[in-house]
């Protein structure tokens, strides 16, 4: 900070008048090149360089630390949500999504040509109809993890004979992709047609599938997309029966019944992190989606309080919770 | 023969004569006496008749209305009789859609359009036995002006549609007489084909209704039919001129065939010959040269197509759309499919009663359609049909089975009966259409289907008139033919596309028809240039 200025009495250029008849001396008060800059007054406001340099250290160390304490948090997360390696919400955020996030999620390998038939050299489209009274949450999420698995062109259509829909249904895939107008770039089609339909309907080939109801079994067909069941058929039919009970329970069942269903979450979260044993599964999906359609969480039990919040930290679900905003 | 004999024989004669004779004179005299009575009953009836008519200007066939004098008179529309007019004394104009005595009481149906109501003349006080005579008489289809009360009814007349009152007749009078004898029936024009071969009743011949247009236009359903048509006329031009579209009028009378010239008609110009449009393609391009940058026309089309189906008519009225647009293509499609979306949701919304009574007649499925409209590539088609089992090349042209069968899947699939199937194949489009830029057997050209029909051809256009002269010499095309074609993309030319489709075919395949003659008012084809 500069101190106050104080006019100089006498003007700096003033003329003198030097008498030749004495000798010379040199100029004391005269300015003397490089060396004593630091010293002079300064009066027009010049920060000193060496004030920068300090600056620009402070600012590099608090920077540091911000990303220090964003990387403790990170790994404070996934210490508590099991089986995930890296954060997903923090790397969605920084970086665009990259293939490789969700095969740790999703172990085993899976081949489209195999699942869905031989590509003839056309998009291989899976039409889903969906009555706009009872949005699918469940494949709203598998079809984000979907996208980032495949080359997925979706596209939502309304019905004639839907009478108007929200535009939150509309938008609820996703903006359009850039390259839509050629179809033929993508490896698979999601078209969500939101129609006046009692069941949940979804219709792939049609010489070939006759078409598959329920969002259960819509749901266990796309997940088959990013990887096959679990081997072990035990394990496979406990998958199928948290499955079911999400959507026939959970979902349309009455207060009781959500509640018995609520406790048996309880119960098996206690015994493994997910419901299924060590590994995210199916099972998961469905039940965080139908406990998440049946309002705010005030009284489920801390297990299942804690898991809803590991899978939160999956960043799967994204989606879903977007919509029920 | 001798003389006695011959006398003999005439006295024969004579005596048969005689006894003949006097059959015949009794014969005669029966007949004389039947005769009499006749005449005598027929006197002693007109004497009565002429005693007792004291409703006698009550009715009759008044002289033909020429503008003698202006009236003041209010006449009532059939549609507003309900039961808040009741007792109410009112004047009407309709015509006699059927007219039956029974005994002192003679029952008419009048008929204004879609709407027809009981009307009743009994003898009493107010109208004698001869009025009721004449009223019976009347013969269907003429035009009556009845003055009438409004009366409530009890019991709900089922026939017509204005169920709950009945009129009766004070004054009845004959505007215009039909004839006796009408070439068809209207309930037999009206009624469905296999209702007509259970019950075994009439139902009417196409060709007889062509020809008597007149008369089955009366028909509730060809009202229901035309006016539906008229709506898609309206809902066409203001979605379109709510997007910013002009409407322009193309010449009809055109030097040269632009498109190949197989099948136009040639007319007489003077002292030379020109030829009949066939499509308004080339001055709707001109006008998007000339700066209007979104232009659509409405006109007649002129095809001398020698083709007897369902679907062909040699004059049509084409509805055709033409865009600039900005870099894609798409910009075209996604205005068109929004424009035949809307037009059928206003015709969904605002059209229901004319689209159920055409159903009466011809029941179809009702007609669904998905919003944003599905588009498919020409290769996801040939996918789903290599699926179904058909054999097609790569490059081939869908014939009409195979579209059918197509529509037949995707909407399967989809459950839509309108759909666009984009990027055909550069081999079986005109010469104009812009080739596609990244793989050459491919075109930026598209077809719209309805119910699995085709409604539009349309693609983006070449611009540069460069390209334009490579593909029609490519084409083996005459250049000094299309030479002010070419010339209009030589100052330059914005990219455009757009596309037309056919108003009859439109109504056609939204109402589920089988005919394109149906939804035709006059029709024109190989075989018809009358009426």
């Amino acid at each position: 900070m500069p101190m106050y200025q104080v006019k100089p009495v006498c003007g700096s250029h003033m003329k003198t008048d030097l008498p030749t008849c004495m000798y010379k001396l040199p100029n004391v008060h005269a300015q003397q090149g490089d060396s004593s800059t630091a010293e002079h007054a300064l009066q027009n406001g010049d920060v000193d360089p060496a004030v920068k340099a300090l600056e620009a250290r402070q600012d590099e160390i608090m920077r540091k630390l911000y990303d220090l304490k964003a990387a403790v948090e990170g790994l404070a997360k996934t210490v508590t949500t099991p089986d995930a390696d890296l954060d997903l919400t923090v790397s969605s955020s920084l970086s665009s999504q990259s293939p490789t996030s969700t095969s740790t999620t999703f172990k085993g390998v899976t081949d489209l040509d195999k699942l869905l038939g031989k590509d003839l050299g056309a998009l291989r489209d899976i039409v889903i109809n969906a009555n706009p009274a009872h949005p699918p949450l469940t494949l709203l999420v598998l079809h984000s993890v979907l996208c980032q698995r495949y080359r997925v062109l979706s596209t939502v259509h309304v019905h004639s004979s839907a009478a108007s829909v929200p535009p939150q249904l509309l938008s609820c895939l996703g903006p359009r992709h850039a390259d839509s107008y050629a179809r033929q770039m993508f490896q698979l089609g999601f078209t969500l047609i939101w129609k006046d339909v009692p069941k949940l309907q979804m219709k792939f080939s049609v010489q070939n599938m006759c078409p598959v109801e329920g969002e259960a079994n819509v749901a266990r067909f796309l997940f088959k997309l990013l990887s096959p069941y679990p081997s072990d058929p035990a394990v496979a039919t406990l998958v199928d029966s948290w499955v079911d009970m999400a959507f026939f329970q959970l979902a349309e069942g009455s207060a009781k019944e959500r509640a018995a269903v609520l406790r048996a979450l309880n119960a098996a979260l206690g015994r493994s992190p997910w419901l299924a044993g060590p590994e995210f599964s199916l099972a998961d999906i469905a039940c965080y989606c139908c406990v998440l359609q049946g309002g705010p969480a005030s009284s489920t039990p801390s297990n299942v309080q804690s898991w809803i919040k590991s899978c939160d930290n999956l960043g799967h679900f994204s989606p879903a919770k977007l919509f029920l905003k | 023969m001798t003389l006695e004999e011959a006398q003999g024989a005439t006295e024969e004669e004579q005596q048969a004569q005689s006894k003949k004779g006097l059959k015949k004179q009794q014969k005669e005299a029966e007949k004389a006496a039947k005769k009499a009575e006749k005449q005598a009953k027929l006197a002693a009836d007109q004497q009565s008749t002429e005693e007792d008519d004291f409703a006698k200007d009550r009715y009759g066939v008044p002289a033909m209305v020429q503008s003698q004098q202006k009236l003041d008179r209010v006449l009532v529309r059939i549609q507003d009789f309900t039961p808040e007019k009741a007792d109410q004394l009112i004047w009407l104009r309709a015509r006699v859609h059927t007219s039956r005595a029974k005994g002192k009481q003679c029952f008419l149906v009048l008929r204004q359009q879609q709407f027809n109501v009981q009307a009743l003349v009994a003898v009493g006080d107010r109208a004698s036995k001869q009025m009721v005579k004449f009223a019976a008489n009347i013969t269907k289809e003429s035009i009556v002006d009845v003055e009438a009360f409004v009366r409530k009814v009890e019991q709900k007349i089922e026939s017509c549609s204005q169920q709950d009152v009945e009129l009766h007749i004070e004054r009845i009078f004959v505007i215009s007489q039909a004839e006796a004898r009408l070439p068809l029936q209207l309930e037999d024009a009206v009624r469905p084909d296999g209702e007509g071969e259970e019950e075994g009743r009439a139902t009417v011949n196409q060709d007889t209704k062509l020809d008597n247009r007149v008369i089955d236009l009366r028909t509730t359903t060809s009202q229901a039919i035309f006016r539906l048509q008229s709506g898609v006329c309206m809902l066409f031009r203001d979605t379109l001129t709510k997007k910013g579209f002009v409407e322009i009028q193309t010449p009809k009378i055109i030097s040269a065939a632009s498109e190949g010239g197989a099948n136009v008609f040639t007319v007489s110009y003077f002292k030379t010959s020109a030829y009949l449009a066939q499509s308004p393609q080339l001055y709707k391009q001109m006008c998007i040269c000339a700066d209007f940058d979104k232009v659509f026309c409405v006109g007649p089309v002129f095809r001398a197509e020698d083709s007897n189906t369902h679907r062909h008519l040699t004059e049509f009225v084409g509805l055709d759309i033409e865009m600039a647009f900005s870099y894609h293509y798409h910009e075209v499609i996604d205005s068109i499919t929004d424009t035949m979306v809307q037009i059928f949701k206003g015709l969904r919304d605002n059209f229901q009663t004319e689209i159920q009574m055409v159903n009466k007649q011809f029941p179809s499925e009702p007609f669904k359609f998905l919003e944003p409209t599905l588009r498919l590539e020409y290769t996801e088609g040939l996918a789903m049909l290599h699926e179904a089992g058909v054999e097609m090349g790569d490059e081939d042209d869908l014939s009409t089975p195979n579209e059918k069968l197509l529509g037949r899947l995707v909407k399967e699939k989809y459950d839509t009966d309108f759909y666009v199937l984009d990027k055909y194949p550069l081999a079986v489009r005109p010469f104009y259409t812009m080739p596609d830029p990244n793989n050459p057997k491919y075109s930026n050209s598209y077809d719209m289907f309805m119910r699995g029909e085709e409604i539009l051809s349309g693609a983006q256009r070449v611009h540069d008139a460069q390209l334009l002269t490579d593909r029609a010499i490519h084409h083996q095309i005459d250049l000094e033919k299309i030479k002010s074609y070419i010339d209009s993309f030589r100052y330059g030319a914005p990219p455009h596309g757009g596309g037309g489709i056919g108003l009859e075919r439109v109504c056609m395949l939204y109402l589920g028809l089988h005919n394109i003659r149906q939804t035709s008012m006059f029709p024109r084809d190989p075989k018809r240039l009358t009426p």
